[in-house]
């Protein structure tokens, strides 16, 4: 939203003076508001007013980055409430917490644990993005060994959650990995700030719910603006509000102390109820989510979570094609269905084959996720294409017979797919929904 | 885009001698009708011809306040009459029809749109006249905003309304109302409501409905909320159902209109 003219007129000195050449100070708050007049051009505006006009132009929320190099998460910059109004930009970084308690072998083990936190989904590399060193043991020097160690071998950027004397003692030690400071609290925070400012670091501001938050925050921006806001995470609830709440206000109203990257650690001591947990945050806004849990069968379900909430939905969602689908147990014989790769008709094939009780392989042309029609209209899904990915992906290798299926509104292609592949083109039915009585008619002698 | 209702008028002759008769009937007809035509609200107006206001306005509350759920737009620029109808209303959600942008009325009807919990409708006009330009209209809008926070009103509790005038004879004011609308949208956030009353753009000229619905739409593309109009005009509705479609206002169906009509 931009800057209202209300907003603008309440600003501007009322004088009427026509010296920016418009009649009135509402004429000329009205003007600004369409883009045809700057404030420059107003003689008698105040600083205040300047600095005010100014930070309403700002995006909402503002970006922060923790780490460097192939370890650098970026957080913030988000501009809708809803992923269908546009997209959210960039997902929550998953931070897992090592205690400094741990020394030696366990911590070592530790870390290789965390560092594992690496999966392969549909294509594409996940994985956690931080780690949250905690000062559990109290002692400052304790932390810093701890934090000196981990920083050394984790291949994740650094969260350091510890009072005033364990993150003095352990910041100027890592600030070139630039580490992000837990937390600038009522008690501590110039003292907290001035050591994330000298070693340019960014740093959470912690305070208790929204009204405290937004008080302590208004105080630290004045000073520093690299900043986390954790809303002191008691109850679960509560903290989803905040969040909704701070992302609302930052967006809806321009609230400046919200518009900052969100923080929130679990409070669930049960593992499975933590990832639920984690998730609702992932859901809701959160740019970092801090947790204790470290199992990968536990934390991939998040991290496809993550994947999903963070993609772009005006984007065709689209399978894989680079891989043939094995539907059921697939033999020689096993019929070969072509479809597309818009994620829609594929799963609409795959459940219909997996309805059929004839096993099937199935092959998904990547057609930048168009539809059936959508990509033989673009002339993505006709049959040049179609014959030079079936020969890539080497299909025909798996099987003994010489057809393919291709869907029933694509018919008028079957000939010239012939003749281009060498293949029995067979032209299956129009819907999905008609492969099982389809498949059961032609290959009778696989049903199982 | 929200449909208010027209025809419970005085200056309809049924409407008129029901009223003379404190008849309830034809308001109790013409309340359901137009709700069956896809009114939101119900303009209420005893018309020219009343022997007192403050008698028969709220006597036209009370017989629709018994009749039907839409809540009710009170169409008079008699103070008192308005304060007695909203006592009459007794619940929060009307409509208070309407003033221009003159302190000393602002400063009698804001309170009571506070006090009632009414929105208003606003009108780019005082006592100098109408305005030609767009800016002119918007920052009589400006002002019915900034006056609206004084007295504890949010700006979307208004709906401005820039004047529309017959395009037989003031065909210039069109473009400029349009205009006035995208920047009303502009003045605050939450930005005032809008509304107009529809049917003056085609006074005296043919074809009403055709000049009234196309008008409709332009309106909405600049922002228009809501219209005092003829809500048992099936092509305006049905162009009204079309054009929040096309501004991604209602989530697509096949039977748009019937849903529209049902809301």
């Amino acid at each position: 939203m931009a800057l209202t003219g209300l907003d603008i007129f309440k600003q501007l000195p009322k004088t009427n003076c026509k010296d920016c050449g418009s009649p009135t100070c509402l004429a000329f708050a009205m003007a600004m508001a369409n883009g045809k007049a700057s404030l420059d051009m107003c003689p008698h505006a105040t600083e205040a007013a300047k600095e005010t006009l100014g930070a309403a132009t700002a995006p909402p929320v503002r970006t922060v980055k923790v780490g460097v190099g192939e370890q650098e998460v970026v957080m913030g910059d988000e501009t809708v409430l809803f992923r269908h109004d546009k997209t959210f930009y960039h997902p929550t970084a998953l931070a897992i917490q090592i205690s400094d308690t741990l020394s030696g072998a366990e911590l070592d083990a530790k870390i290789e644990k965390i560092n594992g936190l690496v999966m392969d989904r549909v294509g594409q590399k996940i994985a956690i993005d931080m780690v949250a060193v905690t000062n559990c043991s109290g002692n400052a020097a304790t932390f810093k060994a701890a934090v000196e160690a981990v920083a050394a071998k984790a291949n994740f950027a650094l969260l350091l959650v510890a009072n005033l004397e364990g993150l003095e003692a352990a910041v100027p030690a890592v600030a070139a990995k630039k580490p992000l400071l837990h937390a600038a609290t009522a008690e501590n925070w110039e003292k907290v700030v001035a050591l994330a400012k000298a070693n340019n670091c960014p740093v959470v501001v912690k305070g208790d719910g929204l009204d405290d938050t937004a008080a302590l925050v208004e105080k630290v921006a004045a000073q520093y603006k690299e900043l986390v806001i954790d809303f002191g995470n008691k109850q679960q609830a509560k903290t989803l509000a905040e969040l909704i709440n701070a992302r609302r206000l930052a967006i809806k109203k321009k609230f400046r102390p919200f518009g900052y990257p969100l923080l929130a650690c679990t409070v669930a001591t049960d593992s499975k109820e933590e990832i639920v947990e984690a998730a609702t945050y992932v859901a809701k806004y959160a740019s970092i989510v801090c947790l204790k849990v470290d199992e990968k069968a536990q934390l991939l379900p998040l991290m496809a979570w993550r994947m999903n909430i963070y993609t772009d939905p005006q984007k065709p969602m689209a399978v894989e094609s680079s891989k043939v689908y094995e539907i059921g147990n697939v033999g020689p014989d096993s019929p070969v269905y072509v479809c597309t790769n818009f994620a829609l008709t594929y799963f609409a094939v795959e459940g219909e084959v997996a309805a059929s009780k004839i096993p099937g392989y199935i092959v998904a042309v990547d057609t930048d996720g168009a539809s059936v029609l959508t990509a033989w209209a673009a002339g993505k899904f006709v049959a040049e294409p179609i014959a030079e990915f079936i020969k890539n992906i080497g299909i025909m290798d798996k099987v003994n017979h010489n057809s393919i299926v291709i869907p029933g509104y694509v018919a008028i292609i079957s000939g010239k797919l012939k003749e281009k592949s060498g293949l029995d083109v067979i032209v299956g039915p129009q819907e999905a929904a008609g492969i099982p009585a389809f498949a059961k008619a032609r290959y009778p002698h696989l049903v199982k | 885009m929200l449909i208010i209702g027209e025809r419970i008028n005085g200056m309809f002759k049924d409407i008129g001698l029901a009223i003379r008769e404190h008849d309830p009937k034809p308001l109790q007809e013409w309340a359901a009708k137009q709700k069956e035509g896809g009114a939101h609200y119900l303009d209420v107006n005893t018309g020219p011809n009343s022997e007192d206001q403050t008698i028969d306005l709220p006597w036209m509350v009370s017989v629709l306040k018994e009749c039907t759920d839409l809540p009710l737009a009170i169409d008079t620029t008699n103070y008192d009459a308005m304060e007695a109808a909203l006592i009459a209303y007794g619940k929060p959600g009307a409509i208070i029809n309407s003033i221009g942008c003159e302190q000393e009325k602002i400063d009698r009807v804001f309170p009571m749109a506070a006090k009632y919990q009414a929105d208003v409708v606003c009108l780019c006009i005082n006592k100098v006249g109408i305005p030609k330009s767009a800016e002119d209209r918007v920052a009589m809008a400006m002002e019915f905003v900034a006056n609206a926070e004084a007295y504890g009103l949010q700006p979307d509790n208004l709906f401005i309304d820039p004047i529309i005038l017959p395009v037989n004879v003031a065909q210039e004011h069109g473009i400029e109302a349009l205009e006035t609308i995208r920047q009303i949208k502009m003045i605050s956030n939450p930005p005032p409501k809008t509304t107009v009353g529809l049917s003056n753009i085609s006074q005296k000229s043919p074809h009403r409905p055709l000049i009234n619905r196309t008008f409709a739409v332009m309106a909405m593309t600049a922002g228009l909320d809501s219209a005092i109009c003829d809500a048992n005009d099936d092509a305006l509705v049905d162009a009204i159902a079309t054009a929040r479609l096309i501004l991604n206002q209602d989530i697509y169906c096949d039977s748009y209109a019937k849903v529209f009509r049902q809301r």
